[in-house]
């Protein structure tokens, strides 16, 4: 920890991100979600409503805009779902309405085992995988360099859930594992595919999605499985890599700041402070106020407790824990950076 | 009263010793195994260990030996989840080692189902299970289910993304004690409130308890919608209908 004799002078949000995530010095902790702030009011508000916004490149762009534009978060994330993916590797997709998510049919598999698993040739020029390079594309031409634009690759763990389905796969693990590491070997290609993709798109960072989450399965489990794949990954994938496991995961946070990613997005499950202890200064974290009892349950002044509680533990990015409940009011939101920024006018800058 | 010394099977033993720490459910396991006979034992102590060829072998040993089905499915079987239920409980085990204990106890009850079933051997009580419509997130449904099953009671499926009218429909077709609904999303929580007016309107509410689950759901939010009961897990949601089915006996 080290503390600054001198204010930094003011960075642009993009600037502010970016140091986090290298663990320098800031000017007042960014804010930032790495999975997801559409909620149906922005929606609304630019007329980019789901299924739509998840589909077309120009609506993404424009919901995706809202965080920094309406809520003053220092990111925006245009991939709002988690299924992208997934539609082009051929999974069967509900892409439901307005008010709910798109989500993988994962009880029609389309994989049963290791010589099923295909990257197509086509992958990225899928529609749904064309559509985010191109909102990503618009976001910067929009938005120049003034704030940061965070993509999101799924990782081989969750395609694994998606294409195989979860139970077929988790009883796979258990089964046979070292079959289970080679269908991660071969669904990972796709991970590094979309994430490089991106990046030529225009990211400054990448979030990977990867659910090995204690609520399914032991953290010796992701220091079996991911642990070494995600390391693999910050060597080939070129821009700070933000993991996002939901749930407990005190357990597997020790295995997860060796892997050398730039941060950690962990869920409100987990005590920010026991949390910043396990990682110390080896891995950002990212979060982790709650989403379903907080932010989409109770108040501003509910949400500005968590928010200081997590500026007080030294978490150095602040955001929601999760991709955050569609009907979320805007008001909660905005409770964060607002918070972020009286808090930081009142202390002395500590990074 | 028994003791731990009083089990003949050693890996039983291990299991009530290393694993199980409140003192009412290591007298209530003692009391139990103690009692049982070893051929039990033997069946609970593979499907603790999720092997489910073990579990097919000696269910039909012991019923070859004149074992009765309903003695091997509650003193080998359900003894035998009950002790991966706690395992659970304490994330000592996760859901890979839940789904190889629940095949074992599918590949016992293969055998069981059809004697206890054609000798009109009640189960506990009768179930509907579904995830709410737009929600296709089913593993801590099906967790729920196994647990359920594994504990004695008969489950129906309803699937995921049920609407309302399958809810009521299958309340009408199944004559069921219980509805259970789980949900994932914050954005599907709100059809449980919405099903449970829907089954007031269709005059089958009083029909059934109703018990919620899933991530996002809490107490505050059942009681608010007019549910019977809430689960935090797939033990406590055993539990649960344990308390509801006993309210009708």
């Amino acid at each position: 920890m080290v503390i600054q004799p001198a204010p930094i002078k003011e960075m642009t949000s993009r600037q502010r991100v970016l140091a986090a995530l290298r663990r320098e010095p800031v000017d007042r902790t960014p804010v930032c979600n790495p999975t997801s702030v559409a909620t149906v009011e922005l929606m609304d508000l630019v007329d980019a409503p789901f299924p739509h916004a998840n589909r077309d490149p120009a609506a993404m762009a424009r919901l995706a805009a809202t965080s920094y534009t309406e809520l003053g978060f220092d990111s925006v994330m245009p991939v709002f779902s988690i299924v992208q993916e997934s539609s082009a590797l051929g999974c069967s997709m509900q892409w439901e309405q307005k008010d709910n998510w798109p989500t993988v049919r994962m009880n029609e598999p389309i994989w049963k085992d290791l010589d099923d698993i295909r990257i197509p040739n086509d992958f990225l020029t899928h529609p749904d995988m064309v559509c985010v390079l191109d909102a990503i594309r618009l976001l910067r031409k929009e938005l120049g360099d003034d704030v940061a634009i965070i993509g999101k690759t799924m990782g081989p763990w969750t395609l694994g859930y998606h294409c195989f389905g979860v139970e077929p796969f988790l009883l796979m693990s258990l089964d046979d594992p070292g079959r289970t590491m080679a269908c991660l070997e071969r669904m990972k290609e796709a991970t590094v595919q979309f994430g490089l993709a991106q990046i030529d798109a225009g990211v400054d960072a990448l979030t990977v999605p990867d659910h090995a989450t204690g609520d399914l399965v032991s953290g010796e489990y992701y220091k079996r499985f991911l642990m070494d794949m995600h390391s693999e990954f910050v060597e080939t994938i070129p821009v700070p890599l933000i993991l996002h496991i939901c749930g407990r995961t005190v357990d597997r946070m020790d295995y997860i700041a060796r892997t050398g990613m730039a941060a950690f997005h962990f869920d409100s499950k987990n005590e920010p402070a026991e949390s910043m202890e396990i990682v110390s200064d080896r891995i950002s974290l990212i979060g982790n106020i709650n989403n379903p009892e907080t932010l989409f349950s109770k108040n501003p002044e509910d949400v500005r407790k968590e928010v200081i509680a997590n500026l007080e533990a030294g978490v150095p990015l602040i955001g929601p824990e999760c991709a955050i409940p569609l009907q979320t009011r805007i008001e909660n939101l905005m409770e964060i950076p607002k918070t972020v920024r009286q808090w930081h006018n009142e202390h002395v800058h500590v990074h | 009263m028994a003791e731990l010394s009083d089990i003949g099977n050693e890996f039983i033993r291990q299991e009530i010793e290393e694993y199980l720490e409140r003192p009412e459910e290591i007298e209530r396991n003692i009391e139990l195994f103690a009692r049982v006979r070893p051929a039990m034992q033997a069946i609970a102590a593979a499907l603790i260990e999720g092997e489910d060829g073990e579990v097919d072998r000696l269910t039909k040993l012991a019923l070859a030996d004149g074992i009765e089905a309903l003695e091997i499915m509650d003193d080998g079987l359900i003894a035998g989840m009950g002790i991966v239920g706690i395992k659970f409980r304490e994330a000592m085990i996760f859901v890979p080692e839940v789904l190889a204990c629940a095949r074992a106890m599918k590949a016992g009850m293969k055998y069981i189902e059809p004697i206890l079933s054609d000798s009109g051997v009640e189960p506990i009580a009768k179930v509907l299970m579904g995830t709410v419509k737009g929600d296709l997130h089913d593993i801590g449904k099906n967790l729920c289910i196994m647990m359920l099953r594994g504990s004695g009671f008969e489950v129906v499926d309803l699937g995921v993304d049920t609407s309302e009218d399958e809810f009521i429909d299958a309340i009408e077709e199944h004559k069921a004690t219980i509805l259970g609904m789980s949900a994932l999303l914050t954005t599907t929580m709100p059809n449980m409130g919405k099903t449970i007016e829907a089954l007031i309107d269709a005059d089958v509410r009083d029909d059934v308890f109703v018990m919620v689950g899933g991530a996002p759901v809490t107490q505050e939010f059942a009681d608010d919608m007019g549910a019977d009961g809430y689960g935090k897990d797939a033990l406590s949601c055993v539990s649960l209908a344990k308390k509801l089915a006993a309210q009708t006996a």
